[in-house]
């Protein structure tokens, strides 16, 4: 626990200036992509998720997070992640189509990554022991608003290990009291919901089986199981 | 003579789409060639088979005119079906108990294989609930199995994409045993049951069905299609260690 923040301090303190960088650049990416969408912005936004998750697999765990159990686990994870991106960036996967359906709730997505800081000032932490915007958690609350903006053909792929990123988060915030996690872990179930659901209930009209009201309910059971799971993390930690 | 020749044409030809399709579906060699002898006597015809493991030699013979018809059929690549597998074989015994015709017998035949498929999503969601199960019979706790589910998914998802995108699946089953046990390794940084979860995690591409046919099919003396299956096992096997092995090299060597 206590590694976990110091190296989290290490990073903040060497690393705030090319994190602000990394952010405007972010903001550039994505107002470009949501303005003025077309090929060049798409493929733009491509290779900034391909930057920032190599910079979180190189630089935060790499260098700055080295000193905790496994970080390597969490290198190769994120450069697997980015080589997903580079995967999708050569053959088109996600399109970027624009979606309105979930457009609020992928805005607050969006903005997430600065609500992470702000959590832990109203927790009583300064700088450089505390998250900020150019963290795991953050660049994952982010990409799923970003693909929830245009979930139409998402790349799944991403979503899923983005998931399964969400529900290690959510252990983490039981066994190492970080709450700030909550935030990631709250806004996947719903995120994976809607991407699975869009992928594949419309398919299931056609020749297959069973029929999708029981997919819906199959898929909403998994996702209220989680939400359930969810709740109870968070009156453990409250009882903590 | 002709209205012969026509019949035991129609017969041959169903005869031999039948037996591949059970073939390909998953079903053991002595099952296919005895339900397809079984609508060949139904037909009145003599249907002698050699299965090899890519393809079929089929003859049938009328009894009445002497009239044969002999035919090599490739077995295609189906996915693994228990439902085929069992209406097919009903489809048999119907044939030989209600004397159908070859026509009746196409109609049923078309049917069953023309039958609704499962949804992807619901496949993909049983493997993750199924594999955490196993997770949890191997003696893992609640972490390593909600671990387990999510690393399932997210092989599983990787697996159905591969092979949707006709990518070879010795590769295939490579980089989905990778990508799942890389996602399962997580779980070293929690003090929970990581070693199982790591194990579990790739179980679901054990290839159970060719291992179970090919163990049947050479204690019923079919030694060649069962060997055949038994070393396209094994390489899944193998592809399946290799995957986890890579990544037991990068974030665990001592447990290799």
């Amino acid at each position: 626990m206590e590694i976990f923040w110091q190296t989290i301090a290490a990073y903040n303190s060497a690393t705030w200036i090319w994190q602000a960088v990394i952010i405007l650049a972010g903001i550039a990416a994505t107002a470009a992509l949501v303005l003025r969408p077309n090929p060049a912005t798409k493929i733009i936004m491509k290779l900034y998720m391909v930057i920032l998750y190599l910079w979180i697999a190189i630089v935060y765990y790499g260098i700055w997070c080295a000193p905790r159990n496994y970080s390597n686990i969490m290198i190769i994870m994120w450069s697997v992640m980015a080589l997903a991106w580079v995967w999708d960036a050569a053959n088109g996967q996600t399109p970027f189509e624009k979606d309105k359906r979930y457009s609020v709730l992928a805005y607050i997505m969006l903005f997430m990554p600065f609500v992470y800081p702000m959590l832990s000032i109203a927790r009583g932490m300064t700088f450089p022991t505390m998250t900020s915007p150019v963290m795991p958690c953050s660049v994952v609350t982010f990409t799923i608003g970003l693909l929830l903006l245009h979930s139409r053909k998402a790349n799944l792929f991403i979503v899923l290990l983005l998931c399964h990123w969400a529900f290690i988060g959510l252990s983490k915030t039981y066994l190492y009291g970080i709450p700030e996690d909550f935030l990631m872990a709250a806004i996947s179930i719903p995120a994976v919901y809607i991407f699975l659901k869009d992928r594949f209930i419309p398919s299931a009209k056609e020749n297959t089986k069973p029929s999708p009201a029981i997919l819906k309910g199959l898929l909403m059971t998994v996702s209220l199981c989680m939400g359930a799971i969810l709740i109870y993390t968070i009156f453990r930690i409250t009882e903590m | 003579m002709e209205q012969n020749n026509k019949s035991i044409l129609e017969a041959g030809k169903f005869i031999e789409e039948y037996s591949s399709h059970m073939m390909g579906c998953g079903v053991h060699t002595s099952r296919v060639i005895r339900s397809s002898k079984r609508i060949g006597e139904a037909l009145g015809y003599n249907v002698r088979i050699s299965v090899f493991q890519k393809s079929i030699i089929l003859a049938l013979h009328d009894k009445e005119s002497g009239e044969s018809y002999n035919e090599v059929i490739d077995i295609p690549a189906l996915p693994i079906s228990f439902e085929h597998n069992s209406a097919l074989s009903a489809l048999s015994w119907e044939a030989y108990d209600k004397h159908l015709t070859v026509a009746e017998l196409r109609e049923r035949y078309e049917k069953i294989i023309s039958s609704p498929k499962m949804n992807p999503l619901f496949v993909l969601l049983m493997v993750g609930l199924a594999n955490a199960s196993f997770c949890r019979l191997f003696g893992g706790d609640w972490l390593s199995m909600g671990i387990v589910f999510f690393s399932t998914l997210a092989g599983f998802y990787l697996k159905q994409q591969m092979t949707a995108d006709k990518i070879n699946h010795f590769i295939t089953f490579i980089t989905s045993s990778f990508v799942a046990s890389l996602c399962a390794s997580m779980s070293l940084i929690f003090d929970t049951t990581s070693e199982i979860a790591l194990a579990t995690s790739v179980l679901f591409l054990v290839p159970g069905v060719p291992l179970i046919n090919g163990v049947i099919d050479v204690i019923e003396g079919h030694i060649l299609s069962g060997f055949s299956r038994l070393v396209h096992a094994a390489l899944l096997i193998v592809c399946i260690a290799t995957g986890l092995s890579f990544t037991l090299m990068l974030v665990k060597n001592s447990l290799l």
